[in-house]
């Protein structure tokens, strides 16, 4: 087995809302309300192996995306630990360097470049200033790493609206790649793409992990992306890790009842009649989640049990965890 | 912004023809502010070429040379006639007098065509007399006025002395000069042309310096509020709140009345009263740059906070600012000339257009309205080309108007 490249421990976030200065200037005097707490990360543990591929798979909103900017260094958080190669990230971000073996890449690909700057600046910028490229021959190393991703060489001079979709696309993983990641957390990287393009941009993602072992993260609200490309699945429900396999297990034994009903929602392509059973409900607003199970009032199998107690991630299998008070075995 | 965007830009702006003729009017009040000492005809900050006679002249009137006195003594010495000036004064004319015959001799006036007001002749030998003088009651004094041709003649029934001295003393008229005032003179006889172009270059010199100032001040404190958030936003932004409340006029006043007048001192004020703009303005937008994922790609690149700010956020934000900029040109032009019109803003010496509507006030009610409406209807004309101008960027910039 691998190494471990990072590891989280218990990461929660917790955003406070409709916080101001002026209402805690209030608070202190009229005495404490308690404010509005958006849990939006609720104690997610997670590893990743050097050279593997986690997916992490859920509904929108159900904190991918935060979880996503914790694990990358730019969001703080609000309790837990976060390790990379077994340190501290308080003490790796502060070397800027080094904390460049994290990369991310977006999923808007438009909103994520900056629209006043050249590609050839946008890709050689970090690289230049943290000293891994001297400015003399930035030029030949941005069109190297243009070329990997796919791009011809006169983008460089090209601005981001210039380029289409995909081609933006690689223009952001081409930021990426030019500081030399370890480790790269691709947030929905594809989710606005047509499928067609999705597809090269997959592939590409693809490639450069067999090129250069690269560990990543994956995060997506599409199964059929996830299956393809990841070596382990994590499926997260209102901020929650609901269940972590490899990836063929999980496809094949799902356990956790909110696992089974998005893999039944999926399209497959087989001639025989299927009967469509939409998860009952809308997702539960994060401000007020339910108690006990956050599933539990879209659950086929909730019990009196599952609204009052919490359940924690247990191991069914080997590798295999969920959290589930009803289903005790594959 | 690129060479595609920014042609694309020029043309949208085109579309407006008002846009057009604003910045023609704005590219041509920059170049009166610029070329102002080659175009205008006299230094109005010259003060030694003031005369008080071109006081309150209407438009069209000459400078008038004023009249001079020019005494001379005039020695006759064996029927050879010699002059020599009697005072040490430089004057632009010149007497003189030559011999016509024994008993005869002309007095004149140098160049030719000066008109004389009178031509006084003293100390005439006995038993002669001025042809068409006056004598003086008492002394020996004779006076011609208005001598036709600027010339007296000496003339005796018998022969002149061999040697005698004469004082002549001309006294010229005002003379009409080529120098033509175009748009009148102001009560120190000022031309109004020439004040007029250094007021538009004090102007546009006070409203771009001023503006200028202020846009890099606010929106350095707009994006300082912008990037820390909490307390220092907090307080940044009830400063601004605070000085948006009071009236920009007011508080000009104020710290003019507390500083003294000048340039700097009303570029000053007006900073002071302007950043709170663009603060504002560069703070909410670049909020909602920090929002955008290529923010946060730039932090997982590690950037600096610095670099993020003034390298990523703040050329995003720079179309608004410049909208802003656009705007407050005009609007500074028009505070200053308020401040000088009421007398707290730039001095006397050097007039900017305020001032000089100002100084015309006191003569718009005899009639002397040119002091007062030239300059008016150039500041009106410029304030409102660069208001003009400023709408149209903002317009553009304004995604609703889009089509």
């Amino acid at each position: 087995m691998n190494e471990m490249i990072f590891e989280a421990k218990d990461l929660s976030r917790s955003f406070t809302v409709g916080r101001s200065a002026l209402r805690n200037l209030a608070n202190r005097f009229l005495g404490e309300r308690t404010p509005t707490v958006l849990r939006a990360v609720d104690n997610v543990s997670l590893t990743l192996r050097e050279g593997e591929t986690l997916g992490v798979v859920g509904e929108s909103g159900c904190g991918k995306s935060t979880l996503a900017r914790m694990i990358a260094g730019i969001l703080p958080v609000s309790s837990g630990e976060r390790h990379f190669r077994g340190e501290p990230y308080d003490s790796l971000l502060a070397r800027k360097r080094d904390a460049l073996k994290i990369q991310m890449v977006f999923q808007d690909p438009l909103s994520s470049l900056n629209p006043r700057l050249r590609v050839g600046e946008i890709v050689g910028e970090a690289a230049v200033l943290h000293g891994l490229v001297p400015r003399s021959r930035v030029k030949d190393y941005v069109v190297d790493i243009l070329a990997r991703v796919g791009l011809p060489a006169d983008s460089i001079s090209r601005y981001p609206h210039q380029f289409s979709g995909g081609q933006r696309q690689r223009v952001g993983i081409a930021r990426s790649l030019a500081v030399k990641p370890d480790m790269l957390i691709c947030d929905e990287a594809v989710a606005a793409l047509d499928v067609s393009v999705q597809a090269q941009i997959i592939n590409l993602l693809m490639d450069i992990k067999r090129e250069s072992g690269l560990a990543m993260i994956f995060i997506s609200h599409d199964l059929g992306v996830i299956r393809h490309l990841c070596d382990r699945v994590a499926v997260m429900y209102l901020g929650r890790v609901v269940e972590l396999a490899e990836t063929e297990q999980l496809f094949a034994t799902p356990t956790h009842p909110y696992t089974r009903m998005l893999l039944d929602g999926m399209p497959k392509i087989s001639l025989e009649r299927r009967k469509f059973m939409p998860i009952q409900g809308e997702i539960p607003s994060p401000l007020n989640p339910p108690s006990g199970c956050h599933f539990h009032p879209r659950c086929p199998i909730a019990t009196e049990h599952c609204r009052r107690t919490r359940p924690e991630l247990r191991e069914i299998a080997s590798g295999h965890v969920h959290a589930c008070l009803n289903v005790e075995a594959l | 912004m690129s060479r595609v965007s920014l042609n694309d830009f020029a043309r949208r702006f085109a579309e407006s023809r008002t846009a057009v003729i604003s910045l023609m009017i704005s590219l041509v009040f920059v170049a009166c502010a610029l070329f102002a000492p080659l175009m205008s005809p006299t230094n109005p900050y010259d003060l030694t070429q003031l005369q008080l006679t071109d006081a309150l002249k209407p438009a069209g009137s000459k400078r008038m040379l004023p009249g001079e006195e020019v005494r001379a003594n005039i020695r006759i010495e064996a029927g050879t006639a010699s002059v020599e000036p009697a005072l040490a004064a430089q004057t632009r004319q010149s007497i003189t007098a030559e011999s016509c015959g024994a008993s005869c001799l002309s007095i004149g006036v140098q160049p030719e065509g000066t008109k004389l007001a009178s031509l006084q002749i003293r100390n005439l030998p006995a038993g002669a007399a001025v042809e068409g003088g006056k004598k003086h009651i008492v002394q020996p004094w004779w006076t011609v006025d208005n001598p036709e041709g600027s010339k007296v003649r000496i003339v005796s029934n018998s022969p002149l002395p061999e040697n005698f001295t004469v004082l002549a003393i001309a006294k010229s008229l005002d003379q009409e000069t080529d120098f033509v005032f175009r748009l009148g003179t102001d009560g120190f006889g000022r031309d109004m042309l020439s004040a007029i172009l250094y007021g538009i270059r004090i102007s546009v010199f006070v409203g771009l310096v001023a503006a200028g100032a202020a846009m890099v001040l606010g929106t350095s404190f707009g994006l300082l509020a912008a990037w820390r958030g909490g307390v220092t936003d907090a307080v940044i932004m009830r400063a601004v709140d605070f000085m948006l409340g009071l009236p920009a006029l007011l508080v000009g006043l104020a710290i003019l009345a507390i500083l003294g007048n000048g340039v700097s001192k009303v570029v000053l004020a007006i900073v002071i009263v302007q950043w709170s703009y663009y603060a504002r303005t560069a703070r909410s937008f670049a909020i909602s740059e920090l929002g955008k994922e290529y923010v946060e790609a730039a932090r997982c690149l590690r950037l600096s906070p610095t670099r993020i700010m003034l390298r990523h956020v703040l050329p995003n934000c720079m179309p608004q600012i410049i909208v802003l900029f656009t705007l407050n040109i005009a609007a500074a032009i028009s505070l200053e000339s308020s401040l000088s019109f009421l007398g707290v803003g730039l001095p006397l010496t050097r007039p900017s257009l305020g001032m000089l509507i100002a100084s015309g006030y006191e003569f718009i009610f005899s009639h002397k309205y040119w002091i007062s409406i030239y300059p008016g209807v150039v500041l009106l004309v410029m304030i409102v080309a660069m208001n003009l101008l400023g709408d149209r960027l903002r317009d553009l910039n304004n995604p609703r108007l889009d089509r």
